[in-house]
């Protein structure tokens, strides 16, 4: 009982989301084209769990490997930014730019660059994770404990060392911020580049399934998107709330 | 003063002004000349603000003086440190908080890219009252101890100089003399030129050989005393009437306006 009621009073909000949705296509007798009940989307989905599971394995390996190749550039041009104060005034702006430029914006211009394939993808998810990274862990290699710098003059510590002892250590929980950040965001620009360009994923399978007017399959798709989000976004949360109790 | 062996550390006339935001400048020291012997503990003892910490940064090369002079072993200070000779115990701990107490106190080896004495670290643990601590992070620390990790770190390469800004600062009067009947034991084992920075008159007289009594604004030496207490001290020496009659007198020249009344 206490169990039920604990598993209420955490999933209430969806579990009333699903109510009005079930209730709106009742009481407005809307036709399955328009909008299909919950029941026949979680139908399709059990249904067909290796059509879903192999179009969300795909997407979420595009969005890793998206976002660990962002994660990767941004912390190592933030790294230069800081070992060079001319290069900091040459990648501070770029990087301004790169951010205020919407996702949807950039897909166009990389898929005529790079062509209309899923490498495409992957550089898409990339340029999002990027600014966040770059942002977060550059504000990182400057945030260090009291009196560390001091300490690590006065034990005569080389560049070298103080970005290795120091500066990089120093950094790691506000890249686990970036990766909080830039995980829902990589599964988000993953599947938006799916839909506008892509053959496959969860973000082409919905455009396909949208077009042909198979509603239960095109929500169908929207609903394992959003488990998949918040199971990446958890995981991500977990993961920085560790570092940072160790780092703290 | 003509003396056959030259000064370990030596201050000649040094002056060192700071500008500030609004652009005025503020002279934190002025005519500071100090000496201090290979092997010898000397404590600059001053109120808050004197210019005392100023004196410990100077000697760390964390500052260049505005005008004078500053020699280590003839050379300037920023040498020794480059020599990994150099031990720091700073007022605020400067542990770094993703290291356990024994990676903080290994640390200045691995900044020195030299190999890791695991034994040495274990002895200094245990030297300063850590064992059983030693895979603790600073946040599970108590001030104390973290402080007495940070004086072990600052130990750990067997440096020349050591400077402890306040080590003690910010603990309690029954810690804090803890620390300091400890520090003295663990002093004692070892020659080490060492300059301590503190307001507190006990703890000056309790573990310097001299003791150098500034007054601020700006920072000056006012008079120098040599402290009578053989070595080793015992913490009795605390109760005595001779180290009464010393702090009595520390404190007044500490405070000149009481000693006017």
């Amino acid at each position: 009982m206490t169990r039920l009621s604990q598993f209420l009073a955490r999933n209430w909000a969806v579990l009333l989301l699903l109510a009005l949705w079930q209730g709106w296509v009742s009481l407005a007798d809307l036709n399955s084209i328009v909008l299909p009940a919950p029941w026949p989307v979680l139908r399709d989905v059990l249904s067909h769990p290796a059509l879903y599971l192999a179009n969300a394995a795909q997407t979420l390996a595009t969005a890793t490997a998206g976002v660990a190749i962002g994660l990767g550039f941004g912390a190592l041009v933030a790294v230069a930014a800081w070992a060079s104060r001319l290069l900091a005034g040459m990648l501070t702006p770029l990087g301004l730019i790169f951010s205020s430029v919407p996702v949807v914006a950039l897909i166009p211009i990389l898929a005529r660059l790079l062509g209309y394939d899923i490498s495409t993808v992957v550089a898409i998810v990339a340029v999002s994770a990027f600014f966040p990274t770059f942002v977060f862990v550059g504000a990182g290699l400057k945030d260090l404990p009291r009196g560390a710098d001091d300490l690590f003059s006065v034990l005569g510590a080389s560049r070298a060392a103080r970005l290795r002892h120091l500066v990089l250590p120093a950094a790691v929980p506000n890249l686990m911020i970036a990766l909080r950040i830039t995980v829902p965001e990589g599964v988000l620009a993953a599947i938006l580049a799916e839909f506008l360009m892509g053959r496959s994923g969860l973000g082409f399978m919905f455009r396909e399934a949208a077009s042909r007017f198979a509603m239960e399959r095109a929500l169908g798709t929207s609903l394992v998107v959003t488990v998949a989000a918040v199971l990446c976004f958890s995981l991500a949360h977990r993961a920085e709330r560790v570092i940072r109790t160790r780092w703290s | 003063m003509p003396q056959a062996i030259p000064d370990a550390i030596r201050l000649d006339g040094v002056s060192k002004s700071f500008r500030l935001d609004d652009g005025k400048t503020v002279t934190a020291l002025e005519g500071i000349d100090l000496g201090l012997r290979e092997g010898e503990f000397v404590a600059v003892l001053g109120p808050s603000g004197c210019g005392k910490s100023t004196v410990l940064r100077l000697i760390a090369g964390l500052e260049t003086a505005s005008t004078g002079a500053v020699r280590i072993e003839g050379r300037a200070p920023s040498e020794l440190a480059a020599a990994h000779r150099l031990g720091v115990a700073f007022q605020d701990h400067a542990l770094l908080p993703w290291l356990s107490v024994a990676q903080n106190i290994a640390l200045p080896y691995r900044v020195a890219g030299s190999k890791v004495d695991h034994a040495r670290v274990d002895a200094l643990i245990e030297l300063v009252g850590l064992t059983g601590f030693r895979d603790a992070r600073p946040s599970q620390l108590s001030g104390g101890m973290r402080q007495r990790a940070s004086i072990a770190r600052a130990l750990v390469l067997d440096p020349d100089v050591l400077l402890l800004d306040e080590p003690f600062g910010a603990l309690d009067a029954v810690t804090r003399r803890h620390m300091n009947v400890e520090l003295q034991r663990i002093w004692g084992t070892r020659t080490l030129t060492t300059l301590l920075v503190t307001h507190s008159v006990d703890e000056a007289i309790f573990l310097a050989d001299r003791i150098i009594v500034m007054t601020g604004r700006p920072g000056r030496i006012l008079r120098e005393v040599t402290v009578p207490f053989p070595r080793p001290r015992d913490p009795s020496v605390l109760r005595t009437p001779e180290f009464h009659a010393l702090v009595d007198e520390l404190t007044l020249a500490l405070d000149p306006e009481e000693a006017a009344l």
